[in-house]
């Protein structure tokens, strides 16, 4: 019974996203078709704006009347627009265009400008209450964005610390990653056996679901149940010289909580990168080492004057997207961190962001903080692509 | 024998006469034995967790907590399987994320499908504006979208349901599906359109009877994209659904790991149930996954 009505709720709400769709393309189609008849103007203006009235009244649960006015004030700009600039020029791309585009600026243009709107304003646990009944907030000025730099997004740990945590961890996966990935893409390009076995076997930490990877990992840095630990005493007790050099078990979870996330993450992240530059790899032609080696040259000079140069512009696009997921990267941080006791000792800026809004309710400061984040990561990857366009033309 | 092995490691193994006696022969095998070694060793480490947590959800229910490192421990059972099942709403969680995952999916691949196809093939003022903007919203940092879509949500008092998590799934991964599908549709030849529009089809009856046809390499790229993205999803559904019933299996994970720990076989258990089917799925759709990745990067 639960399931039926579980399907009946869903499919319910893909027909209703369907007719939103057609309603939406029949009021484009409309403006389109019919801008220069002379019944243009006075239709548009009686049936949308209250066409518009009635679907929000349904949506809302409440009826407005002042709505209406605000409708017709955008129907005829809307409609003067088609009338006398579009005049019905490039229909079907702009009708193909509108659901998604539409569904864009409603999911991720307009949260982002509600985004930037609650930074400016005052929304906290104390003052939701009043926002959900009023829809108004206290107006805060910059006074959110003041705080970012002064106070800690959690209990403890500073802006400043965080960024500085947030480039380490973020340099040092990348880092990683790429070492990682192509030393195997390296050994997996010879001719050997089992090549495709192999590959399956390195691409499985990227295949599994990454909660379960994750959790799976946590698991392995348990103080006592954990493979590591257990790995560690088993050492110890065969090698006993080892423990003179500082070798023992730890608690990985709360004493090296950022260490842990970045090994989990480092082995998360490496079948990525092996991939991708094994594909590059595989893409070089073979005459270019024919040559080199008549020339006499070593391996290392092949790897440098040949692999290297041929393989940057497969790594450069996947090294600029793994430097944004792994600054970007709250899952490993918080399924590792966020039950064992709440450390912030490894948090970085998004996961300090999530927390602050989630876990601290702390709503408008989350919003100032996430605005600060995104500016950042746009000046860097503005200024990181520059320099790519002009390492580009250089050549 | 030592030849053999050496033809057996190295799928081009010249016909040496004498790998024994002839240096260069001799280099070549510890050099093959050596990359076997060094792969298998990393390749090991890389699927432990995972036999691990096999081994782990096989354990009878007393020995959970041995330090017992054995791939199928003493008295292996499927008794986490069994109590997973009956005791926890697993089923529930797999049937919750199945719905909503397969709704975004649809959602998300209809509108691209039409976007991408606009995109390809026509001409009109802010077509550079609009592909900058779908490029740039891929640098919108994941986590800064959770709270505004978390108060939307909530104003519109579908916090705790389905639709609440669609509505917050269903366009997150659009700009990378309809990037895709450009991709794609940018190698189909107009010719082919051009032949059907001769013979009186419209516009859009040529992209509904040729080019969707012809796509569906890429549509089903973008639909696993859209799938595996919104099915392994974790952060917004911790702010959205409250109420076990609706939880997704992600949240049902974390919770069985989380709070109880006497239930660490129960969450292996349903880690590998999970883990299995989209681990085929992965494996085998990871090529053109792959190209697809590739292609979106390429034509930029």
């Amino acid at each position: 019974m639960e399931i039926l009505r579980s399907i009946y709720e869903v499919a319910g709400f893909i027909v209703l996203i369907a007719l939103g769709v057609g309603a939406l393309e029949a009021y484009f189609y409309y403006h389109f078709r019919y801008y220069d008849r002379p019944w243009f103007f006075p239709v548009a203006l009686a049936a949308f704006p209250i066409g518009a009235l009635v679907a929000a009244s349904a949506i809302a649960g409440s009826y407005e009347f002042s709505l209406w006015f605000y409708f017709l004030l955008a129907e005829a700009l809307i409609a003067a627009a088609f009338r006398y600039v579009v005049k019905g020029r490039h229909t079907v791309p702009y009708l193909l265009l509108a659901p998604a585009f539409v569904g864009l600026a409603l999911l991720l243009v307009y949260p982002f400008a509600f985004e930037v709107y609650l930074s400016f304003h005052d929304l906290k646990l104390n003052t939701i209450m009043m926002w959900k009944n009023t829809g108004r907030i206290p107006f805060a000025g910059l006074s959110q964005y003041v705080k970012v730099f002064t106070t800690s997004p959690l209990s403890e740990v500073t802006f400043w610390a965080l960024l500085g945590r947030t480039l380490l961890w973020t340099f040092s996966n990348v880092f990683f990653h790429v070492l990682g990935g192509f030393a195997l893409a390296l050994l997996l390009n010879n001719a050997i056996r089992f090549k495709g076995a192999y590959r399956t076997l390195l691409v499985i930490p990227w295949a599994m679901p990454q909660v379960v990877a994750v959790l799976a990992m946590r698991g392995e840095f348990h103080s006592q149940n954990g493979f590591v630990n257990i790995a560690i005493t088993k050492l110890l007790a065969a090698f006993p010289f080892l423990a003179s050099l500082g070798v023992a078990p730890v608690q990985w979870l709360s004493d090296y909580p950022l260490l842990t996330c970045t090994i989990v993450n480092i082995w998360l992240g490496i079948p990525f990168m092996m991939v991708v530059i094994l594909g590059g790899l595989q893409s070089i032609s073979s005459s270019y080492y024919d040559a080199a080696d008549i020339d006499g040259a070593s391996y290392l000079q092949k790897l440098r004057f040949i692999t290297v140069p041929l393989i940057k512009p497969v790594l450069m696009p996947a090294v600029t997207l793994g430097t944004v997921w792994t600054f970007n990267n709250i899952n490993v941080i918080y399924l590792v961190t966020g039950q064992a006791g709440g450390t912030e000792q490894a948090d970085i800026l998004v996961s300090a962001l999530y927390k602050a809004a989630f876990t601290y309710n702390r709503y408008s400061y989350s919003a100032a903080f996430a605005i600060v984040v995104f500016a950042l990561l746009f000046f860097i990857s503005v200024t990181y692509l520059h320099g790519f366009d002009a390492a580009k033309e250089e050549r | 024998m030592l030849r053999k092995i050496t033809r057996w490691f190295s799928a081009t193994a010249e016909d040496a006469s004498a790998v024994l006696r002839d240096p260069i022969q001799r280099a070549k095998f510890f050099k093959y034995l050596a990359i076997h070694v060094i792969i298998i060793s990393t390749a090991a480490l890389f699927v432990y967790p995972l036999l691990r947590i096999f081994s782990v959800s096989l354990r009878p229910g007393d020995k959970l907590f041995s330090t017992d490192l054995s791939l199928i421990p003493d008295g292996a059972t499927f008794v986490a399987y069994a109590s997973l099942l009956r005791d926890t709403m697993f089923l529930r969680w797999l049937w919750n994320s199945l719905l909503i995952t397969l709704a975004t999916s649809f959602i998300g691949v209809s509108l691209a499908s039409t976007a991408a196809y606009a995109f390809s093939r026509f001409q009109f003022p802010g077509k550079k504006a609009g592909l900058i903007l779908l490029l740039s919203s891929q640098m919108i940092p994941a986590g800064m979208l959770i709270l505004p879509l978390f108060l939307m949500i909530m104003k519109l008092k579908l916090m705790n349901t389905y639709l609440g998590m669609i509505i917050a799934y269903s366009v997150s991964s659009l700009p990378f599906s309809i990037w895709i599908l450009k991709g794609y549709y940018d190698t189909i030849p107009r010719s082919l359109e051009e032949a059907a529009l001769v013979d009186g089809t419209s516009q859009v009856g040529a992209f509904w009877r040729i080019i969707l046809p012809l796509s569906t390499p890429a549509l089903s790229i973008a639909f696993l994209f859209n799938f595996t993205t919104a099915w392994n999803e974790y952060l917004v559904a911790r702010v959205v659904l409250f109420s076990s019933q609706q939880y997704t299996w992600t949240l049902g994970l974390f919770e069985l790991q989380g709070q109880y720990i006497t239930q660490w076989g129960m969450f292996a258990a349903g880690s590998m149930l999970v883990t299995i089917p989209v681990l085929c799925v992965f494996l085998y759709s990871s090529k053109w996954l792959i190209s697809g990745l590739t292609l979106g990067s390429v034509k930029g």
